[in-house]
């Protein structure tokens, strides 16, 4: 039932929302932004309120007039600032009310957005409180109701004891102290709305607290002109000797009130307190429609590599937000496609979004909409970075192959020339991804320090059977083209901190390593560098000349070969063994130390726990092979392609 | 869309907001009572007589309370429930049986009571009893001409000797 009914509300929204979509266009469509236009116009309302707050007279003689003034005299102004503070205040109302719904049909109030849920409980009897309080001061016809209709409400209260509503109906009880008393009440209250919203978007991840500009100008627009073509005005002033017979009614704030006067106070408190008590208790009220495990799940984040906990009901994207990355993401509402990515791995409930942002093609492909997905399982999610470190946008570019050089028998050196005489900045540590004619891709990190911008140099390492790297070694020649997009990934060799670095390469993660060290000498880089090159054999250490150079050439760096499996006829006379077992050999404790670890996922896998257990810092170990392998249940060989494999 | 007919799109979704916005804001009109009516209030906050009289302990009792309670008339301290009837024309309108405030009732009673009454000339009778034993000890009656749009309060103020009519 109940979920039939959330179907039947995020029917109307995302068809609403699409015509909107027609006039609007996806990025500033306003029903996207429902919470930060509450937001918004609750500033629109408080700036109003001071300037009529400073022609307002807190007294019975001087509330009516001072407000008549604004309204006639000073229309151009104080009456503009009036309505703006009426309408503002109504659009809020009418807003929040929508933000509301549209969180409870989408089924988005639950588990961990409880707190978000409650709170804006808190909200929403905060601004009925300011709205209505706000009605009491201009003291018309209108304010005499609502202070009588008020009091007769709580009189129903025990604490009031039936004796409030005396105050309002003998004129010599209503005092200019009751009009200091309104005033500061309704100040107060706004203030403590202003405060529970900053608690209310707490939570919520890079919570958007404001709309994009063009829509908070239309808005501005649209509320100046309708407070030109409909002045707000008062209804002739207040008289305790006269009865409030029919009168011009704010449906946004008084629907209660009139309520009030079909039914009795203790009726009305019953459906007001039972509505208020289901609406908290709703985040816990069944259907629980639990997806998973209460933890929650995985995903793995590529190019970023990292391993980002999934909250159970929370979407792909605020759990990638919450831990930093930087998904694109436009409207948050499945209505831009901005946050359009590929799930690589898994399966999600794909959610509530417009059907033109991901097409049942484009679903079938493999694409979903970060923003209203959630994961059924663990995850592994591609997404394109618009923005990386630095803001150096990804694109697509066009080189040819300028060398091939086998450097090893299976490792072959490939230059690139960008055609057009195009240069790339990225930051060293950063990857591309080469497209494949059928649309796959197969990701290299770059050798060469981004100084060196006129040409890419990768290390690529054939995979037996692999079709792009059988391909490469058999029949690629000088002068191909090829298509690439990059840069890629957040790793990248860190420059904020002074600790020592170890650099920790298997097979070709000595490319990102080249990369970052020459980058480190070019800038003269002071802190101690060392590297420990994991291979099996000899001939695997495919450029072993170019860091034991650099090792006579800088002081401040080491290299540390480390061979898995000599044969006696290498005569091999340096450390032997496993590479994470060499480091900790000759560093037992790494508290003060940076690792880089580039390699395969099963080195990483094996190296990060025995380094941590030896007091290497979580924020001090930078991989691009993904830290926790081990929590994706996937089958690891396809999981990393970084630093070469097919 | 084009820039412009997408422009005249928007218009076309904001102004019928914005009317929306503007009429709901005032329109429809609320009628609190008729236009014909008249409002008839009646509100008094009274403390009733005390149910039972007080009591003089007899030396025996006396002798069991502790010293400091010795106190030589014993008062309970609850009030009767305040009775009040509101009668228009030939009609009651109101009947009420009003328990004094406070856990032992030992408090004031008060009383509001809210009725729209067509205009027009009208027999108005009020009567209240605050004493054990049932029964009216205070009454008034009046004819009065209510103008539609006005507004009668009924208060009662032993300090004028009772209910006291305001308009
Ligand atoms: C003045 C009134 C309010 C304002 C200005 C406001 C504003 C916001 C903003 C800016 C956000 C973050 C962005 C978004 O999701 O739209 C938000 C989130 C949210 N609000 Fe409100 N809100 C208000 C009232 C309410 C009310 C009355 C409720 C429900 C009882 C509510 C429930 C939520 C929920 C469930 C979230 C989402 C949390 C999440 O997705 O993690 N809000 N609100
Ligand atoms: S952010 Fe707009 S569709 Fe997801």
């Amino acid at each position: 039932m109940l979920k039939r009914l959330h179907l039947a509300g995020q029917w109307v929204f995302l068809h609403v929302e699409g015509l909107f979509n027609l006039a609007f266009g996806e990025k500033l469509n306003p029903l996207y932004y429902l919470g930060p236009i509450a937001y918004y116009l609750m500033w629109v309302v408080v700036a109003s309120g001071l300037y009529l707050y400073a022609f307002f007279k807190t007294g019975v003689q001087g509330a009516h007039a001072s407000v008549e003034y604004l309204t006639v005299q000073q229309w151009y102004l104080g009456g503009v600032m009036r309505s703006l503070h009426r309408y503002g205040a109504d659009a809020v109302a009418l807003t929040m009310l929508l933000h509301l719904t549209r969180h409870w049909c989408f089924d988005r109030y639950r588990g961990f957005r409880w707190f978000s849920w409650v709170s804006g409980l808190a909200l929403l009897w905060l601004v009925y409180a300011a709205g209505i309080n706000g009605y009491m001061l201009p003291w018309d016809r209108l304010s005499q109701f609502v202070v009588v209709a008020t009091a007769e409400w709580f009189d129903r209260l025990p604490m009031f004891g039936g004796e409030l509503v005396r105050n309002f109906i003998f004129p010599e009880n209503v005092n200019d102290r009751l009009f200091s008393l309104l005033t500061f009440v309704h100040i107060g209250v706004s203030l403590a709305v202003l405060a529970v919203l900053w608690v209310h978007t707490q939570r919520v991840p890079q919570a958007k607290t404001l709309p994009p500009r063009p829509i908070a100008v239309t808005l501005t627009i649209a509320l100046l002109a309708l407070s030109l073509a409909k002045p707000a005005v008062s209804q002739g002033e207040a008289n305790l000797a006269a009865a409030v017979t029919t009168i011009g009614f704010d449906w946004f704030y008084l629907p209660v009130y009139a309520l009030l006067y079909r039914w009795g106070p203790g009726e009305v408190w019953g459906l007001v307190g039972g509505l208020t008590l289901v609406l908290a208790l709703l985040p816990w009220l069944p259907p629980r429609r639990r997806k998973g495990p209460a933890e929650g799940y995985h995903m793995l984040v590529r190019p970023d590599n990292r391993i980002v906990a999934v909250r159970e009901g929370e979407t792909i994207l605020d759990a990638g937000l919450r831990e930093g990355i930087a998904f694109p993401y436009e409207c948050r509402n499945g209505g831009c496609g901005q946050c359009k990515a590929t799930l690589a791995y898994g399966t999600v409930d794909y959610g509530a979004y417009q059907p033109d942002m991901l097409t049942a093609q484009e679903r079938g492909a493999g694409k979903l909409l970060l923003c209203s997905a959630t994961p059924l399982g663990d995850l592994e999610i591609d997404y394109q970075p618009t923005a990386v470190p630095g803001g150096i946008r990804a694109r697509v570019w066009t080189a040819t192959v300028d060398a091939l050089d086998l450097l090893a028998p299976d490792v072959m050196r490939v230059m690139l020339r960008l055609e057009g005489g195009e240069r790339i900045e990225f930051y060293p540590g950063q990857y591309l991804n080469v497209l494949l004619e059928d649309g796959e891709k197969r990701s290299f990190s770059f050798a060469t320090a981004p100084h060196v911008n006129d040409r890419i140099e990768l290390h690529i390492r054939r995979i037996p059977g692999g079709r792009f790297t059988t391909q490469l070694f058999e029949r690629t020649k000088v002068g191909d083209r090829l298509r690439f997009e990059g840069p890629l990934g957040s790793f990248f060799l860190r420059e904020d901190s002074d600790k020592p670095i170890i650099f920790v390469a298997g097979s070709t993660g000595f490319a990102p390593v080249k990369s970052m060290l020459e980058y480190a000498f070019h800038r003269g880089l002071a802190r101690r560098m060392i590297l420990y090159w994991g291979v099996r054999r000899p001939e695997d250490l495919y450029l072993a000349l170019l860091p034991r150079q650099w090792a006579r050439e800088h002081a401040n760096f080491s290299f540390v070969p480390v061979l898995s499996d000599p044969r006696p006829e290498d005569h091999w006379q340096e450390r032997t063994g496993l590479v994470h077992d060499a480091i900790l050999a000759d560093f037992p404790d790494l508290s003060g130390y940076q690792v880089y670890a580039c390699g395969s996922v099963e080195m990483v896998e094996a190296t990060h726990p025995a380094f941590t257990a030896h007091g290497l810092r979580q924020d001090d170990c930078f991989s691009d092979a993904f830290r926790l392998a081990a929590r994706v249940r996937s089958h690891a060989p396809e999981l990393v392609r970084l630093g070469g494999t097919a | 869309m084009k820039r412009a007919p997408r422009l005249v799109a928007q218009v076309a979704l904001y102004v019928p907001l914005m009317a929306l916005l503007g009429y709901l804001s005032t329109r429809p009109q609320f009628s609190v009572i008729a236009p014909d009516e008249a409002l008839l209030r009646l509100s008094f906050i009274h403390a009733a007589h005390r149910a039972h009289a007080c009591r003089s302990r007899s030396a025996a009792e006396l002798a069991k309370l502790p010293p400091n309670m010795r106190a030589p008339l014993d008062c309970p301290r609850a009030r009767v429930p305040l009775r009040v009837e509101l009668q228009l024309d030939d009609r009651v309108v109101l009947e009420r049986e009003v328990t004094a405030a406070g856990l032992r009732h030992d408090g004031e009673a008060t009383v509001y009571f809210r009725t729209a009454v067509p205009a027009g000339r009208h027999l108005i009778a009020v009567r209240m009893g605050d004493r054990p034993g049932g029964g009216f000890n205070y009454t008034r009656t009046a004819t009065l001409d209510l103008a539609a749009g006005s507004a009668l309060v009924i208060d009662f103020d032993p300090a004028k000797g009772g209910f006291v009519f305001r308009s």
